[in-house]
């Protein structure tokens, strides 16, 4: 690290991981299913998928929060919140941290979502339909605020410091990552518990429905045949501390967090913008201290859509004028898990620097000739090899980009 | 003896904060359109408010006094594509294109905006036409955009092309504060250079319903809407042409799980963080606007944390926003902010004197925090 990457602050890695995912509970299930290849997507069970002409989704199977959670009540939060409690909750038994000191320490808890508690939403809405507002259940209709999310992980850890939901949409794991990195670097925080979550719900799987950006049967980013994305849910949280702190308790340290950056299309709400995204890529490296060509993979944000698609690989080819490095998505085995997806895209490429493989685009058949040439999608299982410096990507309805950046740890 | 057990949590970072400067608001609420009128009725003590959002076949309002925003959505929007915005975009859209208004120098700006879940009514209708309709997506796919979270950020960027750092922050009648404490960690770690920071809450039969059946609201509160968004720039930044309403120093914001009291402890905690951390002392603050009036059982706790925090009430001027606005959720931190900065540019009063103000709140899921405003003529 340069002298003048010193003076920006303390260094900050992360050591540990947790996720809630249609892959299994745990990094370690996660992580094994990605580099195998495996799908999560199945019938939807979340809610009454009647009458939808798409019914698979990435929903979550098996999850029992009672036993997860051991600080917090799950009957008090959404499943969204639930979610993300029990992911922090992994990730802090991941680290080996010592709960006490987390909690005795100004430790923040940083998620971003989608949907919020949209099931509460969608509950409250059913009330509605049935027997009129005047019905609303009065315990249900106290729930249904985003911010809860954020809030059941600081109750789960009973954290005493900031507790932040951002709802920016398909891109908010990725800025609640960039701002918990800021947190400890700066010494706003002593730690951060940072990711995403989401919820599967009928108001979600409709939207994406009507838009006709619903695939038949799988995601399958980078393909010429590809039909678009599969609606999922799910938290992945990362453990982020000081590196002195890590080294002082002989932590495992999967990551070092290089920087991130963010930028909005100011374009249109829902078709993203290519030199937007690039602008968002390259602000990440200048923050990361870093040059295009010393990014070994990029985790794509890699919905699955066409638009998508041509838009991210005009971005990266903008930035990355020496040919771009293998780029995949995770999202070909997870579906789109919203608000958590740029979390989970933070997990995996965590993993993959600490274990040395790249995700793969485990759906992809071929890839679409209209990206151009030489595009390393990472076809079928993981690819065994050593990033040192890995992208990763979150874009969202609204124009909000957001680009963080992870390098291996070398002490 | 303090109700704060010093032994249970370590103090802040004690770093003093760098200002940031506040250039202009935009402020759209019960009491009308800009800082003047809000100034009018905070000193009248009250608002009338505008005429409530109108209503579909299957909605109507709960029996609670409602203060709606007064504002002409159409004169400072245009009509062009204006019945597509959910009321939140409305709001939020109008407040930070009123705040944008005297900046000439627009690049580098982004936007962060505080709301509990963005437009509620705009979820609700949404949500309910996956039920009523005769297949579950037959939708309106143009009002999809407008339920995210994030609609009233995103297409205030679309309409004035603010390509910097976008986000939208959750955290019920906190939501303002943590965009607050967002857009000032954000600034100072330069990733913009200006941010048009506030809050927005819309008023729709389905947030009023939720209020009403919750039973949440405190006794003689009506519940309200509004938006106000401030343009902040970091002070070293340089001349804008723009002299500062007031300058936003430490914002604080923390969590505890243990009930009330736990809350309490926290805030008083933060606040006498902030305090430290502007370089002030508690005799500085001479204006605090509290946040939790509006919410039943917890004016109680913030005002522990106050008297715990400040060492008693002191002579200090309180403002009391929900009384004037009504309780407005999400909005609630700007609109206390924005009631700051209306007081301090009121030209029926003399406050060259008050140096600084505190601007607290509490949230019934364990979140407290507050900020501290300097006057202008204080100097940063």
């Amino acid at each position: 690290m340069s002298d003048e990457a010193s003076a920006a602050g303390r260094r900050v890695v992360v050591t540990g991981l947790g996720a809630v995912s249609s892959l299994g509970l745990g990094a370690r299930a996660v992580t094994s299913a990605i580099r195998a290849g495996r799908s999560g997507i199945g019938p939807i069970g979340q809610f009454d998928g009647t009458g939808f002409e798409r019914s698979l989704a990435g929903e979550v199977r098996g999850f029992h929060a009672e036993m997860h959670l051991r600080g917090t009540d799950p009957a008090r939060w959404g499943r969204s919140g639930r979610f993300a409690a029990a992911a922090a909750r992994m990730a802090v038994t991941d680290a080996g941290a010592n709960p006490a000191a987390l909690s005795a320490g100004r430790t923040a808890s940083c998620f971003g979502t989608t949907n919020g508690e949209s099931q509460v939403l969608e509950e409250l809405t059913q009330q509605w339909v049935d027997d009129g507002l005047a019905a609303l259940d009065p315990v249900l209709a106290g729930r249904g605020d985003a911010g809860r999310i954020a809030a059941a992980v600081s109750a789960e850890l009973d954290l005493s410091g900031e507790s932040v939901t951002l709802g920016t949409a398909c891109a908010a794991g990725n800025y609640a990552i960039g701002y918990g990195f800021d947190l400890v670097r700066t010494g706003e925080a002593d730690a951060a518990l940072c990711g995403g979550a989401d919820a599967s719900n009928r108001a979600t799987h409709a939207g994406f429905h009507r838009l006709g950006a619903l695939a038949a049967d799988v995601p399958r980013p980078f393909d010429e045949h590809r039909d678009g994305i599969v609606t999922a849910e799910g938290a992945a949280a990362l453990l982020l501390e000081p590196l002195d702190t890590a080294l002082a308790r002989g932590a495992r340290i999967y990551a070092e967090v290089l920087g991130y950056g963010m930028t909005c299309d100011a374009r249109h709400m829902t078709n993203p913008d290519a030199a937007s995204i690039a602008e968002c890529i390259r602000r990440a490296h200048d923050h990361a201290g870093i040059k295009p060509g010393d990014v070994d993979y990029i985790c794509a944000h890699g919905t699955g859509t066409k638009a998508n698609d041509s838009t991210e690989t005009a971005a990266v080819r903008e930035v990355f004028t020496d040919g771009p490095p293998p780029i995949s998505s995770i999202k070909s085995m997870l579906g789109h898990t919203m608000g958590a997806a740029a979390g989970f895209g933070a997990l995996v490429c965590c993993a993959a620097l600490s274990e040395g493989f790249l995700p793969p685009s485990a759906t992809l058949r071929e890839v679409d000739p209209a990206l151009g040439p030489g595009l390393d999608c990472v076809q079928g299982r993981a690819r065994a090899t050593r990033p040192r410096i890995v992208q990763n990507h979150g874009f969202a309805f609204g124009g909000n980009n957001a680009v963080t950046i992870f390098g291996e740890f070398t002490a | 003896m303090s109700i704060v057990d010093e032994q249970q949590r370590p103090a802040a970072t004690s770093r003093t904060v760098v200002p940031v400067a506040l250039d202009t608001v935009g402020v759209v609420s019960a009491a009308g359109v800009g800082l003047g009128p809000l100034a009018d009725a905070l000193r009248r003590g009250g608002a009338d408010g505008g005429q409530p959002p109108a209503t579909g076949e299957a909605e109507s309002y709960p029996p609670l006094t409602l203060r709606p925003a007064d504002f002409p959505a159409a004169d400072l929007l245009g009509t062009k594509g204006l019945n597509r915005l959910t009321r939140a975009e409305q709001l939020g859209m109008a407040a930070c294109t009123l705040a944008l208004e005297p900046l000439s120098d627009r690049s580098g700006t982004g936007v962060v905006l505080g709301s509990a879940v963005g437009s509620s009514g705009g979820v609700g209708r949404f949500t309910r036409d996956t039920f009523v309709q005769e297949r579950p997506y037959l939708v309106n796919p143009s009002a999809f955009p407008g339920t995210l979270m994030n609609a009233a950020a995103g297409r205030t960027a679309i309409r004035h092309g603010l390509t910097d750092a976008n986000a939208t922050v959750s955290g019920g009648p906190l939501a303002s504060l943590h965009a607050l404490r967002f857009a000032r960690n954000t600034l100072v770690a330069g990733h913009a250079r200006r941010l048009l920071t506030g809050g927005v809450e819309e008023l729709s039969p389905q947030s009023a319903w939720v209020w009403y059946r919750a039973g949440s609201l405190a006794p003689r509160v009506a519940l309200g809407e509004g938006a106000a968004v401030f343009a902040l720039r970091t002070v070293p930044d340089g001349a804008t042409g723009v002299n500062p309403l007031a300058h936003v120093m430490a914002v604080e914001t923390g969590f505890a799980a243990g009930g009330p009291l736990a809350v309490a402890r926290r805030l008083t905690i933060c606040v006498r963080d902030a305090i430290a951390r502007s370089g002030l002392g508690a005799a500085d603050i001479a204006v605090v606007a509290p946040g939790a009036a509006g919410r039943r059982g917890w004016a109680a706790v913030e005002e522990r944390a106050l008297g715990a925090a400040l060492d008693g009430p002191g002579h200090r001027h309180q403002l009391r926003v929900q009384e004037v606005l009504g309780e407005t959720h999400g909005a609630s931190v700007a609109l206390q902010v924005a009631a700051v900065v209306a007081r301090w540019h009121d030209p029926h009063l003399d406050t060259r004197g008050e140096r600084a103000a505190l601007v607290t709140s509490v949230g019934p899921d364990g979140s407290a925090g507050c900020a501290v405003l300097l006057h202008p003529h204080a100097g940063a």
